[in-house]
């Protein structure tokens, strides 16, 4: 049942389809890996909950409902550090997305996701090249 | 079905199904409630218990059961696990949504 959504593998790099409904099975996917590495309860939530946001995004303002769109998913984890990068070949964020603040308002029903994503994690890296996003949350461990 | 709704009195309880409870589910869930809530019952106690994971565009539907009920309303969330508690804590709704350990406590709480 596990990981039946992942339709290839490149390298280390795990291919899902950008489906909403898919984004349950990439976390499984991270979450596995994250909790074979023994990475703590509290960073595997805030890993959880910014894969969660950024993956929403790629498939919602990324492809914009494009249903043959792949999201990549590749999971490094070295002592004090888990770090994830997704892929996609959808549309790039506007420039300073992920480093710029944002106020929303307690009765705005979206809009969120990006803020969580700053919230929950230490480093942000975006760039795009050849048609190709990569964006790469690195999330530090107290040990 | 997302959530399921029963009435106890005047408080409506709405059990989300869901252990994950994100963008997947939200649609289902705001049409749930569209059926069991919009115009009726004005008291509510959401019940998460099940709910392991919950994502941002799950909280908007719960921002808007909450407009939706009004400045009469009332709106109490029981049983929010540690990641639903991470994800209310980082978008400072947990100043918004009244939050409870357990369904009587919730009740309690929107019967004032």
């Amino acid at each position: 049942m596990q990981e039946r959504s992942c339709v290839a593998e490149e390298g280390a790099v795990r291919l899902y389809p950008a489906r909403l409904e898919e984004v349950g099975q990439l976390s499984e996917h991270v979450r596995a890996l994250c909790e074979a590495a023994a990475v703590p309860p509290e960073a595997m939530i805030d890993i959880e909950l910014a894969l969660a946001e950024a993956a929403n995004n790629i498939i919602i303002h990324g492809y914009r409902g494009r249903s043959d769109g792949m999201i990549g998913v590749d999971v490094q984890i070295v002592p004090g550090s888990v770090s994830l990068e997704l892929r996609d070949q959808g549309e790039a964020v506007p420039e300073g997305l992920f480093s710029r603040c944002r106020t929303i308002s307690a009765d705005a029903e979206s809009g969120r996701g990006v803020g969580i994503i700053q919230s929950c994690i230490d480093q942000i890296d975006y760039r795009s090249e050849g048609g190709t996003n990569r964006l790469r949350l690195t999330k530090r461990l107290s040990r | 079905m997302t959530a399921i709704i029963t009435m106890d009195g005047d408080v409506a309880l709405v059990e989300v199904q869901a252990t994950r409870f994100d963008a997947a589910e939200a649609p289902a869930f705001k049409a749930d409630l569209a059926k069991g809530i919009d115009g009726g019952p004005r008291k509510v106690v959401l019940d998460l218990t099940r709910v392991a994971f919950m994502d941002s565009t799950a909280l908007g539907a719960l921002v808007s059961l909450l407009k939706m009920l009004g400045k009469d309303g009332s709106l109490a969330i029981a049983g929010a696990q540690p990641a639903v508690r991470r994800l209310f804590e980082l978008t400072r709704l947990d100043a918004v949504f009244r939050l409870a350990e357990t369904v009587p406590d919730a009740r309690a709480l929107v019967r004032g």
